[in-house]
């Protein structure tokens, strides 16, 4: 989903971990610190093994997830999950941005278990990415799952590259939205989903 | 001309000039902010070095991550990623006596001035991932009052760094007791660690509260007090 291939399986995560380390260590020194000291001895692995955390989206699938999830159910009204909190990494200055997901989809016959809405949020937030991207693959990945009527995905973040460096603005926050099917085409439904969305 | 690696500098320490590695010079100096370098042009080539090799490092990351460092969005990661590092740790290469010379004022004042709300991001020293939050500060004056900008600007100089929370706390309160010599000093530092909510316990709405009381705050129930319901936000 994100055009490329990734090459890293579960199993291979603690042979990499060493190249990981070393690189760390590397940069530590690079930035003038002092890799003996108490508080950094452990440090390159403990970044490294975070940094795996933090991109663990790459080796999972919807598949894995979703399979016995999916129920018949003949609903055809909105369903919403908001307020998904949301963690991800800016794959230009690989520092996070986090915030919080709201998803809405109009059932086809087809029903899936709430979390895995979030689930599939999990997926695709721990990778690097970029907003506007994360926000569609979320969109597709329950579309193609579930082929509802529609589909709406609103993510609101706040992104540490523009807050603790470069314009350094502490309050702003980004909005992203993808809109599938009814919600494209209908701005009722639209509207419904963004006013439930955003009030309790 | 002499040729150095780029982890070697002619540094100035404490008062003399060494060739050392840079590990050396910073075990001594880095954290009081010490250590200065004698030829501007030689730092920026030596900054260069480092960027480069800062980069690379990164590079090496992305793909042992199996990302594809040749796709569009990654292309200048690499850079991008080493700058971001300096900046969060630029706080190393500044000190107290840079930024607070001449704004120390005297001044008849001996009632508390606070300066709270002070936006902090810092970079845990254990994960490498950002901690951030609101420092509250207050000194008693002695006779000595300083530019309140300052009080925010020592804060960035120690929360520029690798750090923990704790010794944050207590760097700052140090460098204005040391800078000031005030009746009383004290540091309140409110802030959410990244290493606890986006990984690991995964606790999303943990705050860390630390805080280090100086002189009168220490001694002085009512005057701590005080403080603390100023700073109540």
């Amino acid at each position: 989903m994100n055009g490329h291939c990734t090459s890293r399986k579960d199993a291979k995560d603690e042979f990499r971990l060493p190249g990981l380390e070393a690189a760390y260590t590397r940069i530590l020194r690079e930035l003038g610190e002092d890799t003996d000291r108490q508080g950094l001895l452990r440090t390159p692995l403990r970044a490294a093994k975070a940094m795996q955390f933090l991109t663990k989206g790459y080796h999972e699938t919807i598949h894995d997830i979703l399979n016995n999830a999916i129920f018949d159910e003949d609903h055809d009204e909105m369903v919403i999950v908001k307020d998904i909190d949301m963690f991800s990494l800016c794959e230009h200055h690989l520092v996070p941005f986090f915030g919080k997901v709201h998803i809405g989809y109009l059932p086809n016959k087809k029903v899936v278990g709430l979390s895995k809405l979030a689930r599939i949020v999990e997926i695709f937030s721990r990778r690097l990415q970029v907003q506007e991207r994360l926000t569609k693959q979320i969109a597709m990945a329950i579309s193609e799952a579930l082929q509802p009527k529609g589909v709406a995905v609103v993510i609101e973040a706040m992104h540490m590259c523009m807050v603790m460096r470069g314009v350094q603005k502490m309050n702003s926050c980004t909005v992203t939205s993808t809109m599938l099917g009814i919600y494209r085409e209908d701005p009722k439904a639209r509207e419904e989903f963004l006013t439930l969305a955003k009030h309790a | 001309m002499e040729s150095i690696h780029a982890s070697e500098v002619k540094a100035i320490c404490k008062g003399k000039m060494v060739t050392k590695h840079l590990n050396e010079v910073n075990e001594v100096c880095m954290q009081k902010g010490e250590f200065g370098r004698e030829d501007k042009g030689h730092k920026e080539s030596e900054d260069v070095v480092r960027l480069s090799v800062i980069a690379k490092s990164y590079a090496g990351i992305l793909k042992e991550l199996g990302e594809d460092v040749d796709r569009q969005g990654l292309l200048r990661t690499p850079l991008r990623a080493a700058k971001a590092m300096q900046f969060f740790t630029k706080g190393y290469r500044e000190t107290t006596d840079d930024i607070l010379n001449d704004a120390i004022f005297d001044e008849n004042h001996d009632e508390m001035v606070i300066v709270k709300n002070i936006d902090m991001f810092s970079l845990c020293e254990h994960h490498l991932v950002p901690f951030f939050g609101k420092v509250h500060l207050a000194y008693l004056p002695n006779k000595r009052v300083v530019g309140l900008s300052k009080l925010a600007r020592i804060v960035e100089i120690y929360s520029r760094r690798l750090q923990v929370q704790e010794r944050l706390t207590k760097q700052i309160a140090t460098a204005i007791s040391e800078a000031l010599e005030p009746a009383g000093v004290a540091v309140v530092i409110e802030a959410i660690h990244m290493c606890m909510v986006m990984r690991g316990v995964q606790k999303m709405n943990s705050k860390t509260v630390t805080s280090v009381m100086l002189g009168e705050f220490q001694e002085n129930p009512k005057t701590r007090e005080e403080f603390l319901i100023l700073t109540k936000n």
